[in-house]
């Protein structure tokens, strides 16, 4: 039973990254590398400031506002320097290495003894008795369901049809007179705003910020998105966002199982095989849909 | 009123491929007009268009809007009073976006996309009313994605898209070319209905050399970046295709096409 | 269709292949009446040393009578150098109940102290220099909770001695580090705090990743008298280019354990790895028999380091070592 909890929290975690790489992976068409580094950027921010006293939750709104600044970063070298998609985010991460280092102080900066999230006085007095040990399962769940609720929401916007447009076809938004770079910069900051905040529960949940935790974010993240949205493309019940978050679920779920039955060193071969056998399957439907069209 | 004031254009300009397209260009589009720019391939149509929606720089030159000088002015800035439909019906619509959310986002042109919703359910019922209208049937998949449409179905709701909101100017770039002449027809039909609808100044570069004789109220031929003919009012009424076509007969064989 | 069927023979296959060399067995005895104790091991990465610790630590349980086999389960799990994988695994060992965790490096044992917290399952760590600065231990050295074990803090003063009974002369130590390595930082530090009272200064040139490191090895070799390794993963990994570039200018390089003097470094007061990894399962033994708890215990760093000593580097350097610190090696290499 346990286990399933240790899935569905991390699965949580990871989910709210993958809500941000879903953003600018399928709405932007913009692979963004950044988040190897905004994820740690969250974790940073957010045991300085525990460290430092602050209120745990507090830290929630400024990883996220941290997250934004990058993103908005990464938006100004691709559009206003006109450098690639793909070099814009490897740019950022890069910089964001020594940030991070810079603002966490060391490459390993534990928070064992401080309140966090998960565990401080008022979270210990509603999760009592039975409920304690699923109470950081229920946490990341309410704050995993409220950012694909808020994020849903937005995307219904005006602002949103924009954003989705940009990705879509941004020569559209340019006949709607309004400026494609923006719209694109906007995207990579929700969007990284949303993997800083994830990188602050994560920090919070394993207590310590590491700053090698964002390497490979950017592979789990793209990982969940592929995985729930070809599993799930043709349920209606999902929409696209769910769809993501059970697919980072999912993602962790097969790395426990791998940890189960093989050796943790084989995990990215058995990685490959299931995207490789996601990715085909997604194929197929997807020519038979072209077909009936 | 659209204005070229004595536009200079290069290609790859400081090269051993410069190449000059325009010299001293001018044209000048009245209020209301509907302008049929008609010209071989490489005289500059496309570029003339581009040139006036800022899709890409000039070296020298004004480009007048309504008297205003908009040279500097961005592209998407622009657009602002500009519609456009292009030869690719893919270039207007979002295919992954339903029609109700293309026509809501073509819709708030013009005003701030802000956190305010994005469909306006009260306008259903007149997107459908106007879609109606083009007897395609799309009135009835509202929430059909725009990709899953077929391609004269998606240019007639780039047209309809693109002059959703008030604008003065409308820019259409072949945009019947890639069509079915059955759709294309329909698509001309359509176009002139909303040109007449709204009084707007209309720039229309087609290869239909029909098209080019019978909607407009004025007939552009251009060759190698010159206007090399401009009939407008009864004269251009009179205009038969055969006439046309013979004077494009002329220009081709003096290249040696 | 066709696609689809290879893709799955294709994965099935990989799969399966992976299933039959892949997992391992525990032995279990069958017929016992004592207690078996299950121990889980939550190793970081693949690493020699780490490989050491793992080894020395189930030899250690061994010695103190808990053998796998009879009256020991153990269990290991290797997070392949993530974070998230780590907690996973020692999150599925709370849930298993074991009877212990062993958490080999430190953001594994710090995964195996976050996950065992709230539980009475105590936490057994090695390879992590310094469990202060982990948060693991207090400032006094006592542990954070039911959580102890050993540190692999380099034995600094000894290095020092020495480098100074080898090469008399040498005033400037070069050392190249990762300033992203935690473990790396704090040994400099103690560098140089100690380095004055041998007669040193220590020159130190920090890297970020392993492409730095034939610069940053061409730029200190030009002002130091000799070169001393840490224990720096990154550093270490590119040991073969720190080396090749110090012969050519006949710069010593010392290392800091054993499997460094085998690839050429002069000498090192080293720990050994599988001694510490003992030490620890002795540890792990005394909490798992009851004999005392883990909250009471002072994390311990080895007794007595190592001296290790490579006789042909030295000599291709035109060093000549005297006989009796020769012999006072625990063991010495004659080849590179």
């Amino acid at each position: 039973m346990d286990i399933f909890v240790t899935i569905l929290e991390q699965g949580l975690i990871y989910g709210i990254l993958a809500l941000g790489v879903y953003i600018t992976y399928k709405i932007l068409d913009f692979p963004d590398l950044t988040v190897d580094g905004s994820f740690p950027l969250g974790a940073a921010v957010t045991a300085t400031m525990i460290t430092n006293g602050v209120n745990p939750y507090l830290t929630i709104p400024v990883s996220f506002l941290a997250g934004v600044a990058a993103g908005v970063c990464t938006g100004l070298i691709h559009v206003k320097c006109k450098v690639r998609d793909l070099l814009s985010g490897i740019i950022m991460m890069t910089a964001l290495w020594t940030i991070n280092l810079r603002l966490a102080g060391t490459a390993n900066v534990p928070i064992f003894g401080d309140d966090n999230i998960f565990d401080n006085d008022l979270v210990n007095k509603v999760f009592s008795g039975s409920l304690a040990s699923y109470k950081a399962l229920i946490i990341v769940l309410v704050i995993a369901a409220v950012s694909k609720i808020v994020l849903d929401l937005y995307l219904k916007t005006k602002s949103g049809l924009l954003l989705r447009a940009v990705g879509d076809n941004a020569n559209l938004v340019t006949s709607l007179a309004k400026d494609q770079g923006n719209v694109k910069i906007l995207g990579l900051a929700i969007a990284n705003g949303l993997v800083a905040l994830a990188g602050c529960v994560f920090c919070q949940e394993q207590r310590v910020f590491e700053i090698s935790s964002g390497t490979g974010a950017i592979v789990i993240g793209l990982a969940s998105v592929i995985i729930g949205t070809s599993l799930f493309k043709n349920i209606r019940f999902f929409n696209a966002t769910a769809a993501v978050l059970i697919g980072s679920v999912i993602y962790k779920a097969c790395v426990a199982a791998a940890l189960k039955f093989f050796e943790p060193q084989d995990m990215k071969l058995i990685t490959a095989v299931l995207f490789l056998i996601i990715l085909v399957i997604g194929m197929d439907r997807k020519k038979k849909v072209k077909k009936n069209a | 009123m659209l204005e070229l004031k004595n536009i200079r254009k290069y290609y790859n300009p400081g090269t051993v491929n410069e190449m000059c397209l325009f010299e001293n260009f001018n044209l000048t589009a009245d209020k209301g007009d509907f302008v049929s720019v008609i010209g071989s391939n490489g005289s500059g149509k496309t570029s003339m268009l581009n040139i006036l929606c800022g899709s890409i720089p000039v070296e020298d030159g004004q480009i007048l809007m309504n008297g205003e000088d908009i040279s500097r002015l961005k592209e998407y800035k622009r657009n602002r009073k500009i519609g456009r439909v292009y030869q690719n019906p893919a270039m207007g619509t979002c295919p992954s976006m339903t029609i109700l959310e293309n026509m809501s986002l073509a819709d708030n042109k013009g005003n701030f996309y802000g956190l305010g919703k994005g469909i306006n359910k009260g306008r259903r019922a007149y997107y459908q009313e106007l879609l109606s209208r083009l007897n395609l049937g799309l009135e009835s998949k509202m929430d059909v994605k725009v990709g899953a449409l077929s391609g004269g179905q998606r240019q007639a709701m780039a047209l309809l898209m693109s002059t959703l909101t008030p604008i003065d100017f409308l820019i259409l770039d072949e945009h019947t070319a890639a069509l079915d002449p059955k759709t294309a027809e329909l698509i001309m039909e359509l176009t002139d209905r909303i040109v007449k609808e709204k009084n707007l100044t209309t720039i229309m570069v087609t290869h239909n050399l029909r098209y080019a004789v019978e909607y407009g109220n004025r007939l552009l031929m251009m060759h190698q970046g010159k206007v090399v003919l401009d009939i407008a009012g009864t004269e251009k009424q009179e205009m038969k295709v055969d006439d046309i076509l013979g004077k494009f007969n002329e220009i081709s064989i003096e290249c040696g096409n | 269709m066709k696609k689809k069927v290879l893709a799955v023979v294709l994965g099935t296959a990989m799969t399966v292949s992976l299933m039959a060399c892949g997992s391992k067995d525990v032995k279990v005895a069958e017929t016992s009446e004592e207690k078996i104790y299950t121990v889980g091991i939550s190793q970081f990465a693949e690493h020699g040393s780490l490989d050491n610790c793992r080894e020395g630590f189930i030899e250690g349980l061994k010695e103190a009578g808990l053998e796998e086999g009879k009256n020991l389960k153990v269990e290991v799990k290797n997070a392949a150098a993530d974070q998230g994988t780590a907690k996973q695994i020692s999150d599925v060992f709370v849930s298993d109940k074991v009877d212990l965790i062993c958490g080999i490096a430190t953001p594994s044992a710090q995964a195996a102290y976050n996950s065992a917290m709230n539980t009475d399952i105590p936490v057994i760590y090695t390879a992590v220099t310094d469990p202060k600065a982990a948060k693991l231990a207090d400032a006094e050295g006592m542990p954070a909770g039911e959580v102890t074990g050993t540190s692999d803090q380099l034995p600094i003063k000894e290095q020092l001695e020495m480098i100074r009974e080898v090469l008399p002369d040498a005033k400037k130590i070069g050392i190249l580090y990762t300033t992203s390595e935690v473990n790396s930082v704090s040994a400099i530090e103690t560098y140089e705090k100690l380095a004055e009272d041998y007669g040193f200064t220590i020159v130190k040139k920090g890297v970020s990743q392993t492409a730095d490191i034939s610069l940053a090895t061409d730029e200190i070799l030009g002002g130091v008298d000799c070169l001393t390794n840490l224990t720096d993963n990154t550093v270490v990994n590119s040991l073969a280019t720190i080396l090749d570039k110090a012969n050519e200018k006949k710069i010593p390089v010392f290392g800091s354990e054993i499997e460094q003097v085998k690839l050429g470094c002069v000498a090192a007061q080293g720990l050994d790895y599988i001694e510490l990894g003992k030490q620890t399962g002795k540890m792990a033994a005394e909490v798992l028999k009851g004999e005392k708890k883990a909250s009471e215990m002072k994390y311990e760093t080895i007794s007595k380091p190592g001296l290790y000593i490579n006789t042909e580097a030295a000599k291709n350097l035109g060093i000549t070592l005297d006989e009796e610190f020769v012999n006072s090696a625990v063991e010495s290499f004659d080849s590179i």
